[in-house]
């Protein structure tokens, strides 16, 4: 069915026929008529929803998620994964607690936040890259390490009462829009840069494609997999400022979920778990069906258990209807 | 009057624990020369392409380019010193257009206000002079290769290597998996390599595609070379003898006799 769907709706949109698609037009497409019906049904429901505040609300609440996904999508089309990114976010959160405890400027403070990330996911991406660990057992390993800084450093008590002068980059408004959407606008504008504009993507791709045959015409595979990793943590790290900016506090439970949310948006956005194709499009569209869905439920009074039921079961359609095709093209 | 030698190797040895998979074998290739490298399973033909693409390294004997002696450490090593192996896997990027494949790894930047950004069209123009002077025909440049027919993909391969500029090709039995028809196309795409001064190497079980391109033949049976025959005076039955050890175990009893 989704095939037939996704087929039909790109050769509406992609005429030259599905097998010269360079991009999964089909997925974002789909992806907007699930979220216009999402809104539709929710509106319907809550007269709240579609109110500029909640609508606003929703937004400011993606800011952190899509970062990450940017970050996450070039990492799973690199053929990898990374479980630990709540724990990379959760360490730069405290580091920048700290730093701004101590009283450090904001000049100081954010890029200790960026370096930190950067730095963890330079080190996921080292010891994947060196030692050939599967990414999602070495980042799993990585990611208990990083809970246990975060629990070591923090003690069981937040950090709160945070300055607010970052505020305004998720909270404030620019030009009538909320000032979060150009954060994202940016980072999305530089991550579709570096993955489709630059040598160093085609080399991402190849190497979700064929690791060996990427290493066969000389490209450089273990840089460029620590680059990827790092990128990630270093938005990992930015979307830690980002929630230290919104919320100015540190808490204990910081970044539980973000990991497999940002996973399951980049698959639900297109993007292969095997490697080699992705879409950053879908996945901030994937970022934007999770949050408007655990939104919605809020708002209609559902329990906001039910919205990890929804997304776990999309995802497994997903993920089924992919290996369908999967087999259906070999 | 003969061509230059391209490549040559001598005395090559190489040993997997107590096994002997090249025993002294000789190999030697000439400037737009096509070489067929054939022989039974296990007569050493795998280990010998693996040595001249720099997968393997070799315990004894060797090895000249243009008369200067090499020794390749790694894949990337021999391709940079020109000799290209396309292995039966290819090497090539599934999910990737043909002319991104064509351009792995040497894509062409073109600046934008001092910001670096992929040539694609550029990149679309140069694959597809490469594809037409090998007279590959794909049904569009943007395709996936992975949408490719083997053929094709063979010609991607092949493209690929020439945009590198290497000298020697080396082609680990490019139609077995081949339908007729694709057969023909890369049997060209071969004869098209010769035309333009590039040096070949094809290993392939099947007599009759060695018989219509090659220029010599060289036959390996248990790690040694047992034979290195003209095509043109040669038989398809002689070669099949070499490689079935027939002809050596003839050849023995008219020298006893």
């Amino acid at each position: 069915m989704w095939t037939i769907l996704t087929s039909k709706v790109q050769k509406a949109l992609w005429p030259r026929g599905a097998s010269s698609r360079p991009f999964h037009i089909g997925r974002e497409a789909l992806l907007l008529i699930a979220l216009a019906v999402l809104c539709a049904v929710f509106a319907s429901q809550s007269e709240f929803f579609l109110s500029e505040r909640n609508l606003t609300t929703v937004l400011r609440n993606s800011v952190d998620l899509s970062v990450v996904c940017a970050g996450m999508t070039i990492v799973i089309i690199l053929g990898g994964i990374d479980v630990s990114v709540g724990g990379v976010l959760a360490v730069s959160a405290v580091l920048i607690g700290r730093a701004y405890q101590l009283g450090m400027p904001d000049w100081v403070v954010v890029p200790i936040g960026l370096a930190a990330g950067a730095a963890l996911g330079a080190l996921n991406g080292t010891i994947i890259a060196r030692t050939r660990v599967p990414p999602i057992v070495a980042t799993l390993g990585t990611m208990y390490i990083f809970i246990a800084v975060l629990f070591l450093v923090i003690g069981g008590v937040w950090i709160s009462g945070l300055p607010a002068s970052l505020s305004f980059l998720v909270l404030g408004e620019f030009l009538g829009l909320p000032a979060g959407l150009y954060v994202i606008g940016v980072i999305y504008a530089l991550s579709w840069y570096l993955l489709r504009r630059t040598p160093w993507g085609q080399h991402v791709v190849a190497i979700g494609c064929d690791e060996g045959a990427a290493r066969l015409v000389g490209i450089r595979v273990d840089r460029t997999k620590i680059q990827a990793y790092a990128l990630l943590g270093l938005f990992a790290g930015l979307a830690a400022v980002l929630y230290v900016a919104r919320l100015r506090n540190v808490e204990v439970n910081i970044g539980t979920n973000i990991a497999l949310e940002a996973i399951a948006a980049t698959i639900l956005g297109g993007a292969n778990i095997r490697g080699g194709t992705g879409s950053l499009l879908g996945a901030l569209m994937g970022v934007l069906f999770i949050k408007i869905t655990q939104n919605g439920l809020v708002l209609i009074g559902v329990s906001s258990l039910w919205e990890t039921v929804v997304i776990g079961g999309l995802l497994i359609v997903v993920l089924v209807l992919d290996a369908f095709e999967t087999r259906r093209v070999s | 009057m003969t061509d230059p030698l391209k490549l040559s190797m001598r005395g090559l040895v190489k040993r997997f624990g107590g096994v002997v998979a090249l025993d002294s074998v000789d190999f030697e290739l000439r400037r737009g020369e096509v070489m067929a490298l054939v022989g039974d399973n296990g007569a050493g033909k795998s280990t010998l392409i693996k040595t001249l693409a720099g997968a393997h390294m070799p315990d004894e004997g060797v090895m000249e380019i243009d008369g200067a002696p090499v020794r390749f450490t790694s894949p990337q090593d021999a391709w940079n010193r020109g000799v290209a192996t396309i292995f039966q896997e290819l090497a090539l990027a599934g999910k990737m257009t043909i002319a991104d494949n064509i351009f792995l790894g040497r894509e062409i930047v073109r600046k934008v206000a001092g910001i670096p950004f992929l040539d694609r069209r550029e990149m679309h123009r140069r694959s597809k002079e490469l594809l037409e002077r090998l007279d590959v025909v794909v049904p569009d440049i943007h395709t996936w290769v992975e949408y490719l027919s083997g053929g094709q993909r063979q010609g991607v391969a092949i493209a690929r290597a020439l945009n590198i500029d290497a000298e020697v090709i080396v082609m680990d039995e490019p139609t077995a998996a081949l339908a007729v028809a694709e057969v023909r196309k890369v049997l060209e795409f071969i004869k098209a390599l010769r035309r333009q001064g590039k040096s070949v190497v094809l290993i392939s079980h099947n007599v009759q595609d060695v018989m219509e391109v090659s220029d010599r033949i060289t036959v390996l049976r248990r790690g040694r070379r047992i034979g290195l025959l003209e095509t043109a005076n040669t038989t398809p039955e002689e070669v099949v003898g070499y490689i079935t050890g027939a002809a050596l175990a003839q050849k023995q009893q008219l020298e006893q006799a």
